[in-house]
């Protein structure tokens, strides 16, 4: 079951500004956001702040993993986004904020060091089932986990391998 | 058509401080004092300075200095540290020119000069080109830079970005910039420029985004593009002519570029050029191979897909192409054949040839005929199950169908893995031992071809690895091997990670290398006894280099910066609960975050 619910989004985004002249011309508009200005792109909770409409939904997470073969995520980010030519999505540094917003605006408006901006490319509903398969990695919920060789050290020898074989694979 | 006379010239300069930046281009083969009988190399070798990527056209990687000895090695000791301020790998090796040491660093690519006529080294200049950060995500396997050329007053180097520059050498000012590519489409530059004559050879990287790889040659004072040999796509593209004789039947016909491609796909068909380029003087042929095939799923490119893994001959003027061989055919493990292009001189049973010594990431030492392309030899050094051997006859390898890869299903153990046997890393050879010293790497893997879209300036992979150690409980291995005889006769093991840096061998019979956990070490050329050793903050992907300072001493320069494909896994962007992650590496490098740190230092060490 896809959750419809999509949250309504406070539409008057103040802009603090430092500039003087602009400053005085706002004096006599709405009453500022009494939210501090944040550290990272996206804003902070309470201020456009949107939630993933997905959330944790089975499907959703399905569709997100598979999505993120289509877009070719995975070359960049790892098979499982554990990194490459980009960073890991599966760790806990978040460059860019970790709040389904952030993630979204990541995808939608892409990064300085190479990350596009899918936002032109990728319809909407697409990017936050991405969004939430990103969420559910390293959890229970995670869509087809990334799955470790059986063991240590099976590369066999070749039929005439030049090597002497392996104490773990007489 | 110049006629070059060969002359047998044995040249011993220890000084630098009066030596010329000479670049002989004229001279025929020379033979180092010691030298095993009938070894003879491209002249001029690295002494005294170092002032292209390898120190000699040749590839040889090797010094003939031999103040530093196996006397006297274990009296190395640091002379000084310089940090780039960059923690990422350190691939490449810097430059001595003049009494200058020249850096290039990974992305920003700053080029450092340091005065080497004052205690500690200090710097005289740093020259900043601002490359397009986007280059950062594009690039495949970490911001890397493989050094930098010396000519006509120059130091010509390589940005991310896809742009060769031209930097004076006493300013540090800019005087041409030339784009040799596109990030937009997934190109970059990590490779290493040579300069021949009046003509700078560059090649794009790119070959996990579905670029169009190709050599670039533009002219040396104005950075002007001249030409480009494509490599996929017509005859015209891929400049063959008239005088284009491959040795093999495979490798012969009209259009193969086309051909042995579906319809439009040779126009996503990879193959870049990423490696080194040798340059042979007498025959007047530049040689360099070709990386991987468009779109790793090979069932998405039925056909042979020429020219990718492909070695080259080529005219350095006109790029007009020799001879090409194509080592592997319908590529479907990723084994670009980049790597160096060792030209000696030597008795071949019994006769005396030109060789090419090609250690391949196929797992494979090649060596060829240089003049024809023949294929004299081609012996495994490193567990190999892809194929069985070549045959020497047709230039084919007798596959192990079981070890193809597909779509839709895992092929697993496969050895070696799309690292190879080795990667780029160069290779050095001692004509006094006879002995090429390979840094290899024993990794296998499990592979499956995907589903996959091209979007321009992503990648276009199509393909889920895994990677993991190979059998006989090593990574990595610097290899000794008898070129005559062919076969392994030392090596030194690394139990936990790959040997990963580049090899310099030295007139006084030592082989420099350094480990991934950051031990540099000198060697006993002739028997692989640890003679010396010295662990560098980080680990250690970039290439050993001597030189002879102003006062007439020898020193040893290695920068310890750990990074790189097989490196990645030790910088903080990467998670090794991921064995899929920098292209199915980390599978066989989860141990390396708890054996190095990222770094960023050049080491100088003298006696």
């Amino acid at each position: 079951m896809r959750l419809t619910v999509i949250l309504a989004i406070v539409g008057v985004l103040g802009v603090a500004s430092c500039n003087r002249s602009t400053r005085s011309a706002a004096q006599g508009s709405a009453a500022p956001i009494q939210a501090n200005v944040g550290p990272i792109p996206g804003g902070l909770e309470g201020v456009n702040a949107r939630l993933n409409p997905y959330a944790t939904d089975a499907v959703a997470l399905q569709d997100g993993r598979r999505l993120f073969d289509w877009y070719n995520c995975s070359g960049c980010h790892g098979g499982h986004a554990g990194g490459g030519m980009g960073p890991s999505l599966r760790d806990e540094t978040w460059i860019y904020g970790n709040h389904d917003s952030q993630i979204f605006d990541s995808i939608a408006q892409g990064r300085s060091k190479g990350m596009p901006a899918w936002g032109t490319k990728i319809p909407e509903d697409q990017i936050w089932q991405l969004v939430a398969y990103i969420k559910s990695m390293r959890t229970p919920e995670e869509p087809d986990p990334p799955v470790e060789p059986a063991d240590e050290m099976v590369g066999g020898p070749g039929p005439d391998s030049p090597v002497e074989p392996s104490p773990h694979n007489p | 058509m110049r006629i070059y006379l060969p002359t047998l010239i044995v040249i011993l300069i220890v000084q630098s401080a009066a030596m010329e930046t000479a670049i002989a281009q004229n001279s025929g083969p020379i033979t180092v004092p010691g030298s095993r009988p009938n070894i003879q190399l491209v002249a001029p070798l690295a002494s005294g300075q170092w002032t292209m990527p390898a120190g000699d056209y040749g590839n040889t990687r090797f010094s003939p200095l031999d103040s530093i000895n196996t006397r006297n090695v274990q009296n190395l000791h640091v002379v000084t540290t310089t940090s780039t301020g960059i923690p990422h790998g350190h691939e490449g090796q810097p430059l001595v020119v003049n009494n200058t040491l020249y850096i290039v660093t990974p992305f920003p690519n700053n080029l450092i000069a340091l005065d080497l006529t004052k205690p500690g080294f200090p710097q005289k200049w740093i020259f900043r080109p601002n490359p397009d950060i986007r280059s950062v995500g594009i690039a495949c396997c970490d911001i890397v830079n493989r050094g930098a050329s010396f000519a006509d007053g120059k130091i010509i180097y390589n940005t991310l970005d896809a742009h060769t520059l031209a930097v004076d050498a006493n300013t540090g000012k800019e005087i041409w910039r030339t784009a040799v590519g596109d990030i937009k489409i997934g190109e970059t530059t990590t490779m290493a420029p040579v300069v021949v004559r009046n003509m700078v050879y560059a090649g794009i990287s790119g070959g996990e985004l579905g670029v169009r790889g190709r050599l670039i040659a533009m002219d040396l004072k104005s950075g002007k593009i001249l030409w480009r040999a494509w490599n996929s796509g017509s005859d015209a593209d891929a400049l063959i002519g008239p005088n284009f004789k491959p040795f093999y039947a495979k490798d012969q016909g009209k259009d193969l570029g086309l051909s042995t491609w579906t319809p439009g796909q040779w126009k996503l068909g990879g193959g870049p050029v990423w490696g080194w380029i040798s340059y042979d003087p007498e025959l007047n042929l530049i040689y360099y191979g070709t990386g991987n095939p468009g779109v790793w799923n090979a069932d998405m490119r039925p056909g042979d897909n020429k020219w990718s893994i492909t070695i080259w001959a080529r005219d350095p003027e006109s790029g007009q192409a020799k001879w090409a061989y194509q080592v592997v055919a319908h590529d479907a493990w990723d084994y670009d054949e980049i790597m160096e292009n060792i030209l000696v001189d030597m008795p071949w049973q019994g006769r005396q040839r030109k060789l090419l010594l090609h250690p391949g990431r196929t797992g494979f030492m090649f060596v060829l005929d240089r003049e024809s392309g023949e294929v004299l030899s081609a012996e495994k050094y490193e567990p190999v199950n892809w194929a069985n051997s070549y045959n020497l006859k047709t230039g084919l390898p007798d596959e192990n169908p079981e070890k193809r890869t597909h779509a839709g299903q895992y092929a697993t153990h496969i050895c070696p893995s799309s690292t190879g046997g080795k990667d780029f890393i160069p290779s050095a050879f001692s004509p006094r031992t006879g002995l090429l010293y390979i840094p290899a790497h024993n990794t296998c893997m499990d592979y499956e071809g995907t589903a996959v879209n091209y979007i321009a300036g992503t990648p276009y992979l199509g393909a889920s690895v895994r990677m993991y150690p190979g059998p006989g409980g090593y990574q990595g291995e610097l290899v000794a091997w008898d070129v005559a005889q062919a076969k392994k006769v030392w090596s030194v093991k690394d139990i936990d990670l790959p040997v990963y840096s580049g090899v310099l061998a030295t007139g006084g019979d030592l082989v420099f290398y350094g480990t991934m956990e950051g031990w540099f070490r000198a060697l006993d050329a002739h028997t692989g006894k640890v003679l010396w050793e010295f662990k560098t903050a980080s680990g250690i992907i970039g290439d050993p280099i001597t030189f002879s300072g102003p006062d007439g001493k020898q020193y040893v320069a290695i920068y310890s910066g750990i990074g790189g494909w097989m490196g990645a896994t030790a910088l903080p962007d990467v998670s090794t609960d991921d064995p899929y992650a920098t292209l199915g590496a980390t599978g066989a490098m989860k141990k390396i975050k708890t054996l190095t740190q990222p770094g960023d230092l050049l080491y100088v060490f003298g006696y």
